[in-house]
């Protein structure tokens, strides 16, 4: 079977910076393997057999290397970054036009492509649903189990309410649901299996993009402006040293909604 | 003014004949061939069911409700199901909905996105609304997307703020855990967007009555489900609480969370946690608020010992209200709390265990 999964190099915790056209500003801040994305990985990883090849590819600036050698760290075989600096700016429909162009060129026989729920910095969860109707595959969504069967694969789909069990044919885009807040750790042997391979930079050429189907010119979505939330609440800030007066004030919140 | 959008058209110009931009009639001062047309928002209605009876979800009502109080233009609702669902045409004329597509497919009784998002665009095609609104459910943010790309248009996720200038949507959502609020606009039509759940009030009006019609999807219906079964953990799910107590850093003994959870089932609320509390395993995982856990947004939000770091307030930024307990006076979650109190979280806990007990009366 082969693999491939598509990652997100996010800004490392709070260290929120915005373009003044209201992009996120990633340089200089440290970039971390978004949580989710790692998760994705880390279960095609742990279930994935002898002559199984897991695959990643990140869209992003030429530093976003980094999360993709860590994802060969982790375990990955090969990775592919696309880039160019026309992708900037792409809103999620420009991010899903560019990695279809990209798992079309260069891995059209992937047997699954696998995606994490969302992303911590943009919380949108849309580019792999978009690369499912682009490709004209098939999508599953919030995923906790997925096992191979017959031709293809079952997947377990958790949408809260509903539980359920579909049948995933082959070239069917995956969404895994959870996030696992330790993380995972990359052992030595993979760090020294990661150090010999290389990374595959692909730009917006060499994928047959135009200039106007990508980055900000090919979203159809504009951020007018971005602000920083400023607190609305009351922030009654109130020195308590008896706990009874304390219990006594929250008990009052609770009855008073 | 008069009522056309854009002001392009001058043909109806009421009565600025002095105006020296003004135009002879029948002339464009601007002709813009990507000027949509597109008229009215497009809602897609989920149902809810409970064993033979259906139910629209509140998030459904909220998206109708703020789809009628911002456009002056039809709404129009797409609901899925069999006969059943016209129990609902009533619930959804009063909160504004104009004119329902109801279809009717035994195909699609059971939830297909790939159908339900190819057989929603070909009614977008039949309507041409300017709007396509969905509820930031499961399904909506997995419907959406799909739908944006076969309409090749921008979407945008979980917005908690909508408004219109004539036809353009201006869309406002959080982003960055919360950190940010982004303002956001769509050059193409229809300009899509999910709502979050409970942003909107829902607004009933007496009416009762409006248009239906059937509509019979002819495309594919893919995909292959072995089995469905509902999720009956009842409210065990913190994000369904309206109350939660939750514990961080902070506290420093295992039997406090035993406390917590005794005074919320007391209280009717829940106990959820920090990632700390997880990594120390007293709690599980599915207890976890913040970026690596869940997004919550309870009434009343009780963080017990939490800090407050930007990943947990990422998870909880949404609750109505928020009351924290710390001793540590400069630490973040005072910032942004409606109510902080500078004292031992286990103590209050342990002194709201005994006022529930009733042996103290809470004045």
């Amino acid at each position: 079977m082969r693999y491939v999964v598509a990652v997100k190099q996010v800004p490392d915790s709070g260290l929120v910076e915005v373009n003044g056209d209201g992009s996120l500003r990633r340089a200089g801040v440290p970039a971390v393997l978004n949580p989710y994305c790692e998760y994705a990985l880390g279960r095609i990883l742990d279930s994935r057999l002898p002559g199984d090849e897991v695959t990643v590819v990140t869209m992003g600036p030429p530093q976003a290397s980094a999360v993709l050698r860590r994802c060969m760290e982790l375990g990955a075989d090969s990775a592919y970054l696309v880039s160019d600096p026309a992708l900037a700016g792409s809103d999620t429909w420009a991010t899903a036009r560019a990695l279809t162009a990209f798992v079309q060129r260069h891995i059209p026989d992937a047997d699954l492509l696998v995606f994490g729920r969302q992303t911590v910095d943009g919380d949108t969860g849309q580019v792999p649903y978009e690369v499912a109707q682009l490709l004209g595959v098939q999508q599953f969504a919030y995923v906790t189990d997925l096992e191979s069967s017959g031709d293809g694969f079952t997947a377990v789909q958790d949408y809260g309410d509903m539980r359920r069990r579909c049948t995933v044919p082959r070239g069917s885009v995956v969404a895994f649901s959870g996030v696992d807040p330790r993380g995972r750790f990359a052992s030595v042997s993979g760090r020294l299996a990661a150090a010999g391979r290389g990374i595959v930079t692909v730009d917006r050429v060499a994928l047959g993009l135009g200039l106007y189907s990508v980055g900000t010119k090919g979203s159809p979505t504009v951020i007018e402006a971005t602000r920083r939330v400023e607190s609305t609440r009351r922030n009654r800030k109130v020195v308590i040293r008896d706990p009874a007066t304390a219990a006594g004030l929250i008990l009052g919140e609770a009855g008073a909604r | 003014m008069s009522g056309c959008s854009g002001g392009s058209c001058s043909s109806c110009s009421s009565g600025d004949q002095d105006n020296p931009d003004r135009l002879p009639p029948g002339m464009l001062a601007r002709y813009d061939i990507n000027q949509s047309t597109a008229d009215g928002v497009l809602v897609w209605v989920e149902v809810e069911r409970d064993g033979d009876s259906v139910r629209m979800p509140d998030v459904c009502a909220e998206v109708l409700s703020a789809a009628r109080s911002m456009c002056d233009g039809r709404v129009f609702a797409v609901v899925f199901g069999g006969p059943e669902v016209k129990a609902l045409y009533p619930e959804m004329f009063s909160y504004g909905t104009d004119t329902v597509y109801h279809v009717r497919d035994a195909r699609l009784g059971t939830y297909q996105p790939e159908a339900y998002a190819d057989c929603m665009a070909g009614i977008v095609e039949r309507v041409v609304p300017a709007v396509v609104l969905m509820g930031a459910t499961t399904r909506g943010r997995e419907v959406a997307p799909r739908l944006a790309a076969i309409l090749q248009t921008g979407l945008t996720a979980d917005c908690t703020s909508l408004s219109m200038d004539g036809r353009d949507l201006l869309m406002t959502r959080p982003a960055f855990g919360g950190n940010l609020m982004a303002d956001i606009r769509c050059t193409r039509f229809p300009q899509m967007a999910t709502v979050r759940p409970g942003a909107f009030d829902k607004v009933p009006t007496d009416r009762t009555t409006g248009t239906a019609l059937y509509w019979q999807y002819q495309g594919e219906v893919p995909k292959e489900v072995l089995s469905e079964e509902p999720v009956t953990e009842g409210g065990s799910d913190i994000r369904d609480a309206r109350i939660l107590i939750s514990l961080g850093n902070g506290i420093r003994d295992r039997s406090t969370v035993e406390l917590a959870e005794s005074v919320a089932t007391r209280m009717g609320a829940m106990v959820s946690c920090s990632r700390s509390i997880v990594e120390k395993g007293w709690m599980p995982v599915s207890r976890q608020v913040g970026m690596s856990g869940r997004i919550v947004r309870p009434d009343l939000y009780i963080a017990m010992g939490i800090s407050g770091s930007v990943q947990h307030r990422a998870g909880m930024s949404g609750a109505r209200r928020i009351v924290a307990v710390n001793t540590d006076p400069d630490a973040p979650i005072h910032g942004f709390a409606d109510l902080s109190l500078i004292t031992d979280a286990a103590a209050v806990l342990a002194a709201m265990s005994r006022m529930l007990d009733g042996k103290e009366e809470n004045e």
